[in-house]
């Protein structure tokens, strides 16, 4: 399943962290991204497209989980080398087109 | 319980100004926050000052003010911004003549100044060493620098570099219970309403795909809020206003750029957001309770801007018609192996349309696309190397790949933000009165 059939996303940062948002759609699909998009499924699609390592932090409460990555955006937003500025604003999608089983 | 409303006017420096009309014309909104100062965005402002004392706010401060200012003061609704940029007390004389200009007689503009603390650059513990050249450094303050302000019946307050949840928080502090918790739920609707239309239906999508219609894009309302004595609130939208705000846009802002959910660091608290919930009390309307209070931070962040020599030359030359994808990937292998002197770290060539975004994470693309765009950035030294990118993409016209132009080409400037410490006792804040002749 595409991790984007159940949850809604939003990427934020901050200095060279990138902060990824999932919100999942309820109770029963929050329980099965807790279980299946673990740090490691995370950082190893993360690592196909930057640098940086993953931090989990599961908010039961709010069905969401949230995925901090350090040194992602090496020297901040302006420094760089994607087309234009502000490139990530679109990463969550390297977790909401991820397909897990 | 006692309540006050506020409301979002602005969320970055260049956002829609009709909104925040809206809301102070409703007659419902205590203060309306208007968050303009992203990290980088003080930095054209620290130039301009050196050049002119009066000089350093931020250049849309007319725009923004001249049709806000007449309605707010007649609703009898405060403004709070950090419009001030490098220099509020500039922006706070500034405000003061323009209101006399446009009919405001009286009002009374309060500048917050204190946050820049390059004085005190020698007591910034940085959190990594840095070179280049510092150009400016800048405490983030809290509610308790603005709350003077308030006390003393500003009209509008203007601030430099404040954290961005202050500006919405600091009206309700007077109504706050004498305890933590409320103070972290009045920061935590600051949090909320501080990206204006992002709680409210913008940067957002269902996982059908579905979203807000493209007049409620073009015609988005902002949020507010009433806040409530035990920091508690109703967020919401005016009547009639296009948006959406419920259960979801809410979780999403809430989370934005927080990192440890169980730890976001203010200036006014330490805020454990893990207990926060929203529950939908009507359409378009979110109550939200349960952020906790663990503790106030002995050290105020401090963002400081480092020049360092060189630029980013950021270049792209398209193809389009038959073959285009082909044609595009043929330019981009040519150009690697003739900027093959620059370090692989220094530099990337991808395609626009196909993969520039999301790199190896990118969907397949089609067969047969339209049009690509080359993409290619390169860290320069110096703007003779720039000037070989730019010539080599060029280049491209006459010895690449059939077809190849619509180029387009920027030097960004090499800027470093840098993040540090600084022990609060040692950032001093004070006000500066103005009245609108």
């Amino acid at each position: 399943m595409r991790v984007g059939e159940i949850a809604v996303g939003r990427s934020g940062d901050k200095g060279d962290k990138l902060d990824l948002t999932l919100v999942a759609l309820d109770a029963d699909k929050y329980a099965w991204l807790e279980e299946k998009l673990t740090t490691d499924a995370a950082q190893a699609a993360i690592s196909r497209v930057m640098p940086g390592v993953v931090t989990r932090y599961p908010v039961p409460g709010l069905h969401a989980l949230k995925f901090v990555i350090d040194g992602a955006l090496p020297g901040g937003v302006y420094a760089t080398l994607h087309a234009g500025l502000h490139w990530q604003k679109a990463a969550i999608w390297v977790l909401l087109d991820l397909e897990i089983d | 319980m006692q309540e006050r409303t506020v409301a979002a006017g602005a969320g970055f420096a260049g956002d829609r100004t009709e909104p925040a009309v809206a809301l102070a014309a409703s007659g419902k909104v205590h203060a309306i926050g208007l968050e303009c100062l992203a990290e980088r965005t003080i930095v054209p402002g620290l130039r301009a000052r050196k050049a002119d004392p009066e000089a350093g706010h931020d250049p849309r401060l007319e725009r923004r003010l001249r049709p806000l200012l007449p309605v707010a003061a007649a609703n009898h609704c405060r403004v709070i911004s950090n419009l001030g940029a490098a220099n509020p007390r500039a922006a706070g004389a500034k405000i003061a003549r323009l209101a006399g200009e446009i009919g405001c007689s009286g009002l009374r503009s309060a500048a917050v100044v204190g946050d820049d603390v390059m004085a005190l650059a020698d007591r910034i513990k940085w959190d990594d060493p840095f070179e280049g050249t510092l150009l400016g450094a800048h405490a983030y303050l809290g509610v308790d620098a603005i709350a003077p302000a308030i006390e003393g019946g500003a009209d509008v307050i203007v601030t430099g570099r404040v954290a961005d949840s202050a500006l919405f928080s600091a009206e309700p502090l007077s109504i706050l219970t004498d305890d933590g918790d409320a103070l972290a739920g009045a920061t935590t609707v600051g949090h909320l309403l501080e990206c204006t239309g992002q709680v409210t239906g913008g940067n957002f999508e269902m996982p059908d795909g579905d979203s807000l219609s493209a007049e409620d894009f073009a015609n988005l309302g902002f949020p507010l809020a009433r806040v409530f004595a035990d920091g508690t609130a109703e967020l919401g939208l005016l009547e009639g206003a296009p948006g959406r705000i419920d259960r979801l846009t809410c979780a999403l802002q809430l989370l934005y750029e927080v990192h440890d959910p169980a730890a976001y660091i203010t200036p006014d608290g330490v805020l454990d957001l893990t207990g926060v919930a929203f529950e939908d009390v009507g359409e378009n309307r979110v109550r939200v309770s349960g952020a906790r209070f663990r503790g106030k931070p002995q050290k105020l962040k401090v963002s400081g801007f480092v020049e360092q020599p060189g630029f980013i030359a950021d270049i792209e030359i398209g193809y389009a018609g038959t073959h285009a994808l082909n044609r595009g990937r043929v330019a981009a292998d040519a150009l690697h192996m003739r900027l093959d002197d620059i370090p692989e770290d220094d530099i990337r060539i991808d395609l626009v349309g196909v993969d520039s975004t999301l790199g190896a994470a990118s969907l397949a693309p089609a067969n047969r696309m339209p049009e690509v765009r080359l993409h290619v950035s390169a860290r320069c030294p110096d703007a003779e190397l720039a000037q070989i990118v730019e010539d080599e993409v060029y280049a491209l016209t006459l010895s690449g790949p059939a077809g190849g132009g619509s180029v387009r080409s920027e030097r960004r400037p090499s800027l470093a933000v840098v993040d540090g410490l600084i022990d609060r006792d040692l950032v001093k804040t004070d006000i500066v009165w103005e009245t609108a002749p």
